[in-house]
């Protein structure tokens, strides 16, 4: 598998200006009775990678597809560098998307595939060859689709969004399907595109654990409205330690003298502390100086974590497309 | 808007249907023509209504037996371009590829527009394979029956360009079908179905109707008929006993009706595709 290199996206497509934001302004999808998007607002900063989570059923693909006008909103609007995916000149020379669901037609190869899209915007075939190298699927890509794991569909799906060298892309749960080895590659994948190339990312996922560690930006939703947005700093609030021991008021001492906040944290037990830190060897350590047994010692949940756990577990966030089928993820 | 056209072209060229199609439609073509030309050129006689016996040749003149004998398999031929009509659009809808394809091209009445640009270009070249697989089914029977091959090249030349504009028109109104009715399956069901069945059914109906009497002639296959204008220079009644009708459209009307199908339909297709969300 390829890590993904320099040089390869620049070559002669576009030339980048400033970057490119998205915007989502009042956005609302009724399907009937069911409200899938409601007044929905936020935006996404140039050339940063937004994570855009929610549970399934939340209503991002919904969001996702009125932004590359697939689907008319009911109001509102959504813009990507100030106009609608249809008003874009060469979309996918601005706009790279790779959504789930996107199908292949079984008896066309993953390279024919591409050579239609590629044909639309006059990009060559070179072009093509170019990017199922980078994606990994040279060889496969000549096959009919037919027989295409998830995997080579998501990196099909990849190497088709970023056939018009855009500058932004948006992706959803593009790690559905993956194994652990191709979640990381596009983990790295995602990074090496934001920081290095510059591009605006919005990558939707209904897993936090999946994007935590590749975005900078959050948007939250749950049933359809927004639920939190920001920095992914900002989000996760101050990281905290809980340490067990056997005394903890003589413990909490010891942390305290040395500069660091401690609290008995009742939720957890009589003998638990929660400390204002998330370095765990320091709590450690601080424990064997003051002579204080350690019982267990773990990070606990940042805020954004227990949000996310709130918002997936509640039942009035279940999964609604299973229950309406009215809506795709 | 070009490249969009380039675009649905590769689409159907990259796919086994690029040559699976023009085989069916040479062969359906050739065995289709041979039967017709069984009947006209080698069996060469059957009984009229009155009861006494009809010889094509004798009756007609070879130019007629040439032409009827060369589109006998057109029925065939259209049915065939209303499939790759109703590919065009439900293909998109079944393989779920419509995504992509409007992520690609976001305008959707220049995407229509080239849709409808591309389906007239591998109908017409579907047209061709059928054509030449006409002809050489056709021209097997007609030598076997002793009959000049090409007895009016310039008539038997116009006969097979209206072919081909009969078949592009099918296909535009395939197109407009498959729109209409996004599951593949349905929609070829209903396209065939409506065609084969429902269109001769109608017509036999209306019959009894008097104020509708008429209103047949104005039907896809019917005009369709008419519209190869195969009865040139033949008594209408004579006509008739080869299947013709007595009051049928002259070709060019009869090519009018079928453009405004054509039309109707690719429009419908076009007013939907323009409203549908893609979930």
């Amino acid at each position: 598998m390829p890590a993904p290199g320099g040089g390869w996206l620049t070559a002669g497509m576009t030339t980048r200006s400033e970057g490119t934001g998205i915007s989502v302004q009042g956005l609302t999808k009724k399907f009937g009775d069911f409200t899938a998007v409601d007044d929905l607002s936020f935006e996404v900063a140039p050339g940063r990678v937004t994570g855009f989570l929610g549970p399934n059923g939340a209503g991002k693909t919904t969001t996702l597809r009125m932004l590359l006008g697939l689907i008319r909103p009911t109001a509102g609007e959504a813009l990507i560098g100030g106009r609608r995916y249809a008003e874009l000149p060469q979309p996918m020379s601005t706009v790279g998307s790779a959504l789930e669901a996107t199908g292949f037609h079984p008896g066309r190869s993953g390279r024919n595939h591409l050579r239609v899209l590629a044909a639309t915007h006059g990009i060559p075939d070179s072009r093509v060859d170019e990017l199922l190298d980078l994606v990994g699927i040279p060889a496969a890509a000549r096959k009919k689709a037919g027989g295409y794991s998830m995997g080579m569909r998501q990196r099909l799906g990849l190497a088709a969004a970023l056939l018009g060298d855009p500058d932004v892309l948006l992706l959803d749960e593009p790690a559905n399907g993956l194994d652990p080895e191709g979640i990381r590659w596009m983990r790295g994948f995602m990074r090496h595109l934001a920081a290095e190339q510059g591009k605006t990312v919005l990558v939707s996922s209904h897993l936090l654990g999946e994007v935590e560690q590749t975005v900078e930006d959050v948007v939250i939703i749950a049933n359809g409205r927004l639920a939190r947005r920001g920095t992914m700093d900002e989000l996760h609030g101050d990281p905290a330690v809980l340490v067990r021991t056997s005394d903890p008021g003589a413990l909490g001492h010891a942390l305290e003298s040395a500069g660091l906040s401690a609290a008995l944290d009742q939720e957890q037990g009589p003998d638990a502390l929660r400390v204002g830190t998330g370095d765990l060897r320091q709590v450690g350590d601080i424990a064997l100086a003051a002579g204080q047994p350690v019982h267990e010692l773990r990070p606990l949940r940042t805020d954004l974590e227990r949000l996310f756990l709130e918002l997936t577990e509640s039942p009035e966030h279940r999964n609604r497309n299973l229950s309406t089928g009215q809506e795709a993820a | 808007m070009i490249s969009l056209v380039r675009a649905e072209l590769r689409k159907y060229f990259t796919t086994r249907l690029a040559w699976s199609m023009p085989l069916a439609m040479a062969v359906l073509g050739a065995l289709f023509a041979a039967l017709q030309g069984l009947f006209l050129a080698v069996i060469g006689e059957f009984p009229s209504p009155d009861g006494t016996m009809i010889e094509p040749a004798a009756m007609f003149g070879e130019d007629a037996v040439a032409r009827l004998v060369y589109t006998g398999a057109v029925q065939m031929g259209y049915l065939l371009a209303l499939v790759l009509g109703i590919l065009s659009m439900s293909g998109e809808f079944r393989h779920k590829t419509i995504t992509a394809t409007l992520l690609a091209a976001p305008r959707r009445g220049q995407l229509i527009g080239a849709k409808l640009a591309s389906i007239v270009v591998v109908v017409a070249v579907n047209a061709l394979a059928f054509t030449a697989g006409s002809i050489l089914g056709g021209a097997i029977t007609l030598s076997i029956g002793d009959l000049p091959l090409f007895p009016d090249p310039g008539g038997l030349l116009a006969t097979f360009a209206r072919m081909v504009l009969v078949l592009v028109l099918w296909g535009l109104m395939g197109f407009g079908l498959g729109v209409l009715i996004p599951n593949q399956v349905v929609a070829l069901f209903v396209g065939v179905g409506v065609t084969l069945l429902v269109e001769p059914l109608l017509g036999l109906g209306i019959t009894f109707v008097d104020q509708l009497a008429d209103a047949s002639k104005y039907f896809p296959s019917q005009a369709s008929m008419s519209a190869l204008d195969l009865f040139a220079g033949i008594d209408p009644s004579l006509a008739q006993s080869l299947g013709g009708s007595e009051d049928a459209l002259s070709w060019w009307v009869a090519t009018l009706v079928l453009l405004g199908y054509a039309a109707v339909m690719a429009a419908l297709g076009w007013i939907l595709t323009a409203r549908r969300d893609i979930a």
